[in-house]
């Protein structure tokens, strides 16, 4: 593959060397090990269809196998719904039409741990 | 691989990297880290994102694709402020101690490309700044279009456009395999034909072009290409060895200019530059103090 090219000549005196020392690289290697161990022993924000935190482990396999579940919104707790009938039709509008807006509303993503959907996109 | 190099630069020399048999082995050892990203077994390691660009729904990968995962905690995002930790320390380990040494030596779609390239020796050059795209690519796509598309619910997987959707390794990878599983199981064929599209024009591209995916698109190649200029593993010049004979830039096949930069963010770190011997792969050590001389004020 080699191919002969040509370019201006150079001078290999007034070239920098590039050598570095160790210390960014060994800071950032540190670093990144430090954050792989708290992300292996990392308890997520996200419930698993049992009702318990899943691992990061846990929620990154979810997607490759199709395992995150969202649950609608409409099925959310409604809010408090007032006794005057007419106020609570049209609390029921705003959550209804909130809901629209924000289908999968924080806290709704829930992992299923027995998913196994080859591709999930 | 040779011991202390012997002038006061820092690290360890791996002068021995530049013999000729290194451009040999190097398909031999992008050939054994299929048996680290190709188990038998696979998807026993899904909950860990891998260091090299490979499908997760392939069904022999262990490891799961690292921009898949970021595609997917970005999407995410709005429902669950979700952090990567894992892939941050994957990447962060990859990068700071290789670089992109793991896109010349151990990816395996870069393994697929390299064979690709050999059928047609006559390569279209493209130009340098196209490496740009790569970041174009890992920010629009990876990371923007996702977080837009989720902040109005819709998840990861049901997204008309993604990363995932355009990806030629989850087309060769995933789409083909199901789509000939299904097949043989008198199911229907799975895989859509904009994916066919996307996978017959990649692989017409690597013929004609040296790596097309990683100099052009790959957001992980770009994302550990950020690290080349401070890795630990990194290739220095030695001017004193210098005999003008340009064969370091001549071996490049990825369009690196090394007569002006070694450790470019389009290197793929595969190596064949040293084989001039100026240039020489080395490790970073704390041992020794660093020298910040150039190779103009060498004695």
């Amino acid at each position: 593959m080699t191919r002969k090219i040509s370019q201006p000549p150079i001078n290999p005196g007034t070239r920098p060397t590039e050598q570095r020392d160790f210390w960014t690289g060994g800071v950032l290697t540190i670093v990144g090990l430090l954050v792989l161990i708290a992300g292996l022993r990392h308890l997520t924000g996200v419930e698993t269809l049992d009702g318990s935190s899943a691992w990061e482990t846990q929620l990154v396999k979810a997607f490759s196998t199709g395992g995150l579940r969202y649950a609608e919104a409409a099925a959310a707790a409604l809010p408090p719904l007032p006794d005057n009938p007419a106020d609570a039709v049209a609390t029921l509008d705003r959550a209804r039409k909130s809901s629209t807006e924000r289908p999968h509303a924080i806290g709704r993503v829930r992992v299923d741990l027995g998913a196994s959907t080859p591709c999930p996109t | 691989m040779n011991g202390q190099s012997d002038d006061k630069s820092s690290g360890v020399g791996l002068s021995g990297l530049g013999t000729k048999p290194l451009s040999r082995i190097r398909p031999w050892i992008q050939a054994a880290f299929l048996a680290v990203w190709l188990p038998p077994v696979g998807r026993w390691l899904h909950g860990i994102p891998g260091c090299v660009f490979h499908c997760y729904s392939c069904p022999l990968s262990s490891f799961a694709c690292p921009v898949g995962v970021a595609a997917n905690y970005a999407a995410l995002w709005p429902a669950a402020h979700e952090v990567p930790y894992i892939l941050i320390g994957v990447i962060l380990i990859t990068g700071a101690v290789g670089g992109s040494l793991v896109c010349g030596w151990a990816c395996p779609f870069g393994f697929l490309q390299d064979f690709l390239s050999k059928i047609n020796r006559r390569k279209l050059q493209i130009p340098s700044w196209t490496g740009h795209l790569r970041y174009v690519m890992l920010i629009g796509l990876v990371l923007a279009l996702p977080l837009f598309f989720g902040a109005r619910g819709v998840p990861f997987e049901e997204q008309p456009v993604s990363v995932c959707r355009l990806c030629p390794a989850g087309a060769l990878e995933s789409g083909l395999p199901h789509s000939l599983q299904s097949i043989a199981q008198g199911g229907p064929w799975l895989m859509g034909w904009q994916k066919i599209v996307l996978l017959t024009v990649f692989l017409g591209a690597a013929v004609v072009i040296h790596r097309p995916w990683c100099r052009l698109l790959c957001p992980l190649g770009g994302l550990l290409a950020l690290f080349n200029r401070f890795s630990l593993f990194h290739l220095r010049f030695r001017a004193e060895k210098c005999v003008e004979c340009n064969l370091c830039r001549s071996r490049c096949s990825m369009g690196v200019k090394v007569d002006q930069q070694l450790n470019a963010p389009n290197c793929i770190r595969c190596l064949e530059c040293v084989k001039c011997g100026a240039i020489e792969a080395a490790f970073a050590l704390p041992a020794e103090k660093q020298d910040s001389y150039t190779s103009a004020q060498k004695p």
